[in-house]
């Protein structure tokens, strides 16, 4: 196109109606022309005019085909084409209105789970190039340990020799701090870490510094580093903090900095103080720490893995009591954030962008359905000279604007639909996530939009426009229904095997979800509150106060009127803690760290299992008097009892824990109890044993409280007992054993939901459409059907004839569907409890479900055919 | 702009015959339309329909210039006539369309 034919366009297009009027008046030049000429040959004037206008033929056509020849069809006819588009789609609201809605739910749909994905996995961490940043951690493959924690020696080591990294860091998860003499004693989760691990995350602090090296060691670590937050809300923004020291669990320390609004690390941590260790307090067998580290530029994570991997070795070759078998993993710290999302994630992406393609085949169905009806509008348009292409830009206008509008509902909705889904997850949402709209998100939207609206768009345009204008015009608007039929019923099968590929895949879901939940994780959660309390280690330094007070404590709550039993424990059943420790078995070989097994200790008070429903099945419980000085005892559950003792009574025997070396005293067997889930729901992780709590005085523990009636009822009785004992405590993680059991598993609810949600979905459109097929069969073929009723089939045999085919298309839909999803549900295997991906039974209920449900779709029209008057069909012509 | 195969055929023969009547001067549409069937003996004939597009569609292309001026029954009429890609095109469309019907009479004559 060059200059002067954009110049020539550009004036069709501005002056558009001084073209249009050269048209007429070189058309009316000629006429008149003719005109002239005619009289000239002895017509009278009427006659003249007549037969010029005759041989003229089609003026509007000429016209019509005129303009497209001056080029300006590409702008213009556009505008119109928008214009004319939307003045249909309102005359027609009903069907406009229907075709919204199902756009809306399938962009909708996408755009919300899109969102939480987006949000989740492909948001970058809020740290500057967080790519960058790798978390380390050690393996014990040869067990079958692919991560454990880290020891401080180790972490020293891999700091000194490695050159893959710009520095590594080491941090415990948060633990908690009793903040006092700022007002009400409040508990604030701060995390201890390297005073090197600001820099690695490279972000600086708003006020004063971050720790120096010397902060880092024992005795001159009193300092501690602020939050935004915490700043704000109990030092009232302060802007001369730094310098001030305040009270962190009975010691004061200085604050030094505060960090800038919205840092966050590691998860919940609002403060932060030096982690302060040697490798004397913190030895190669004590695994606990966390690592993290920053990547050199130009080194990639191979790499890293690799030089890690050969200092492992070293390490191993140099510490072989302490270090056999371990290895370092190297891991992204985003992958390592959002892994446990990753499988679900895509899987509902997946699921959505079915529930998307069979909107698409809906809208689709229902805009050929209206095509038909439109038959004459189209014919007489083409009659009229406009091109096929033409007809078919209009109809992809059409779709275009449905899809824009649909669109632009469908944002709406996913807003709404993500916060539904946001409030899903139970716990306080980890800062990384950021679900906050971005450009990824409404570009995802714009693209499916378009797609959408091209998809459904394309079959009907290019089925509508092949019309043959003579039968059309002839048949009076009854359109070539066989063809169009055939494409439907293509639809129809789409939409049906589709939604049999996601009913499965629901089937499957919700069946693993009731088995999950169905699940004897070993402690009876009805009726059972559990409140954290923890005291301050600088208040109780003793032993003899820690174990005063949580006896004084769970006898006050034990004499409240409807508190049936209490007790507390170390670690909550699914609470998201544990304390894993090596086991050495009297009698059986000695093994090294590296390979004797590890094992869950629970430190609990007398009266646990009776308390939490755990069944007692030999031996005794704890009672006051396994206290100091007399013989250690522990209880162990019944797995480890059976695999030591499968023949005969554990009772008496003697285990002791930790290393070898370090020759901890002997513990005598008094009891075993049952098997409890303390990890996941979904699978024995260790094994365990229970420990007196008068025999380890750890400072926090979990009461748990067995009531007569509603756990939550007591809640502020509780908090008023422990108000009584020590005023400066603070209670927290107050919840329902329920709910703690039922958190554990909010993942496989989330996903079983939504599958259920968008399958549900999926269907009703599958129905709408099958349904949509057979009326649009009994319409056009109500004459047949007259016919053939004029000549003897009952009413039985046109009713069959309908639901007949019907329930062919269902059919077809169905087999290929379960070929679909034997093929897909294979990718869900990871999600799946206890459920086979081919689970035959959930394969054939779902089928005769979906058939059923599509029978019902046949039945109406059916019925309305089986009532067909001959007489009147065949007048109704 | 997309026509079916036929039309394409028919709209190149019109559009080569437009161009080599504007060869010889300048024309409006109407002695076009007259010249055409007088000139084939009447076999060919072009209506209005098919003739207007056909103008215009070669002015769009730059084959053709058209002015409004008096025309001899002293009404204003709009006359067309071929610039000079229009000549050139009207060589080549000729050429190519002696060589045609060259090939197809040979078909004929020897086949």
């Amino acid at each position: 196109m060059n200059l002067s034919d954009l110049l020539r366009r550009w004036r069709a297009l501005t002056h558009k109606s001084e073209m249009d009027q050269e048209l007429d008046d070189e058309l009316r030049f000629h006429l008149e022309r003719d005109i002239e000429e005619n009289i000239k040959h002895g017509m009278t004037p009427e006659d003249a005019r007549y037969a010029a206008l005759k041989s003229f033929g089609g003026v509007e056509q000429s016209k019509e085909e005129s303009r497209s020849a001056r080029g300006v069809g590409l702008i213009e006819n556009m505008l119109r084409d928008v214009t004319y588009s939307s003045r249909v789609l309102l005359k027609n609201y009903a069907f406009t209105l229907v075709v919204l809605l199902t756009l809306a739910l399938g962009i909708g749909a996408n755009t919300a789970i899109f969102s939480f994905a987006n949000g989740i996995m492909l948001r970058p961490l809020p740290y500057p190039r967080s790519d960058r940043l790798v978390v380390l951690d050690e393996t014990a493959l040869k067990r079958g340990v692919n991560s454990m924690s880290v020891s401080y020696p180790n972490f020293l080591d891999w700091r000194e020799q490695n050159k893959s990294f710009e520095d590594i860091g080491a941090y415990f998860d948060s633990s908690r701090f009793a903040l006092t003499g700022a007002g009400e004693p409040v508990e604030i989760r701060g995390a201890r870490i390297t005073y090197n691990i600001f820099d690695i995350l490279r972000v600086a602090p708003q006020l004063g510094r971050t720790f120096t090296a010397d902060e880092d060691r024992p005795d001159e670590d009193a300092v501690v580093i602020l939050g935004y937050d915490l700043w704000q809300r109990n030092f009232g923004g302060n802007p001369n903090i730094i310098g001030q020291k305040i009270t962190l669990s009975n010691r004061a320390r200085t604050v030094v900095g505060v960090m800038p609004r919205g840092f966050r690390f590691p998860e919940i941590a609002e403060l932060w103080i030096p982690l302060a260790l040697t490798p004397q307090l913190f030895t190669r067998t004590d695994h606990g720490l966390n690592s993290i580290a920053r990547l050199r530029d130009g080194v990639s994570l191979a790499e890293a893995q690799a030089e890690m991997n050969t200092i492992a070795a070293r390490i191993e070759q140099q510490n072989p009591v302490t270090n056999e078998g371990l290895g370092v993993g190297v891991m992204g710290l985003h992958d390592n954030l959002a892994g446990d999302y990753h499988d679900g994630l895509l899987i509902l992406l997946g699921v959505v962008g079915c529930v998307l393609l069979v909107a698409c085949v809906n809208v689709a169905n229902l805009m050929l359905a209206r095509a038909s009806a439109r038959q004459k509008e189209f014919a007489l348009r083409a009659a009229l000279g406009a091109s096929r292409w033409r007809i078919i830009r209009q109809l992809l206008f059409e779709s275009l604007l449905l899809a824009v509008a649909g669109g632009a509902l469908g944002f709406l909705l996913s807003l709404w639909a993500l916060r539904v889904l946001i409030k899903a997850i139970p716990f306080q949402l980890p800062f990384w996530m950021n679900f906050n709209l971005d450009l990824r998100v409404l570009g995802f939207t714009v693209g499916i939009t378009v797609l959408t609206g091209l998809i459904f768009g394309a079959v009907p345009a290019l089925q509508t426009s092949r019309v043959d204008l003579n039968d059309t015009l002839k048949e009076g608007g009854r359109g070539s229904g066989t063809v169009r039929a055939r494409a439907r019923s293509l639809l129809v099968v789409t939409e049906i095997a589709m939604s049999m590929i996601l009913l499965v895949g629901a089937g499957l879901m919700i069946q693993s979800f009731l088995r999950l939940r169905r699940v004897n994780i070993g402690v009876d959660p009805k009726n059972v509150l559990t409140a954290s309390v923890s005291l301050p280690p600088a208040k109780y330094k003793e032993n003899e106060p820690r174990i005063a007070f949580y006896k004084q404590l769970l006898e006050r709550v034990r004499s409240l009127p409807g508190v049936e039993s209490a007790s507390a424990t170390a670690t909550l059943p699914l609470g998201g803690g544990g304390w894993g420790r090596s086991v050495t078995v009297e009698g059986f070989p000695v093994l090294p760290v590296g390979q004797a097994p590890v094992i869950q200790h629970t430190v609990v008070t007398p009266d646990y299992f009776r308390t939490m429903g755990i069944t007692l099945l030999a031996g005794r419980d704890f009672n006051d008097a396994d206290a100091k000085g007399s013989p250690d005892v522990t209880i162990i559950d019944e797995r480890l009892a059976r695999e030591y003792w499968p023949n005969e009574s554990p009772i008496g025997k003697r285990i002791r824990f930790g290393p070898p070396e370090d020759n901890e005293p002997w513990h005598t067997i008094i009891g075993v109890v049952g098997t409890v889930r303390h990890q996941r729901v979904e699978a024995d992780t260790r094994k365990s044993v229970y420990l007196p709590y008068q025999k380890m005085p750890v400072n926090g523990l979990a009461l748990v409280a067995r009531t007569s009636s509603n756990p939550k009822d007591f809640v502020a009785a509780i908090r008023r007992e422990v108000a009584q004992l020590d005023p400066d405590l603070p209670v927290s993680r107050v919840n329902t054993m329920e709910d703690v059991v039922s958190e554990a598993i909010w993942q496989p609810r989330l996903y079983a939901t939504l599958f259920g949600v968008f399958a549900g979905g999926a269907l009703i459109l599958a129905l709408i459409g099958i349904y949509g097929v057979m009326a649009f069969l009994v319409q056009t073929r109500t004459h047949e059907i007259g016919v053939r009723m004029a000549l003897g089939a009952s009413a039985r045999d046109v009713f069959k004839l309908i639901v007949g085919r019907g329930m062919k298309l269902t059919l077809v839909g169905i087999v290929i569907g379960v070929g679909g999803a034997i093929a897909l549900t294979r990718l869900m295997h990871g999600l799946l409890f206890n459920t086979s991906a081919t689970d035959p039974l959930t394969f054939v209920l779902i089928s005769v479900l979906l058939s059923l449900a599509a029978f019902l779709a046949c039945y109406l029209p059916a019925r309305r055919a089986a009532k067909v008057d001959p007489l009147i069909a065949l007048r109704y012509e | 702009m997309t026509k079916q195969q036929s039309d394409l055929f028919k709209q190149g023969t019109l559009e080569l015959l437009i161009l080599r009547l504007l060869s010889s001067g300048t024309l409006n549409g109407w002695d076009i339309m007259q010249r055409i069937q007088l000139i084939s003996g009447e076999v060919l004939t072009v209506t209005p329909g098919a003739l207007y597009p056909a103008l215009h569609r070669l002015e769009a292309r730059g084959l053709i210039s058209a002015v409004w001026r008096q025309s001899d029954n002293n009404r204003k009429a709009k006359f067309y006539g071929l610039t000079v890609r229009g000549r050139k095109q009207l060589d080549t469309q000729r050429k190519q369309w002696e060589q045609f019907s060259d090939a197809i009479a040979l078909v004929l004559r020897d086949a």
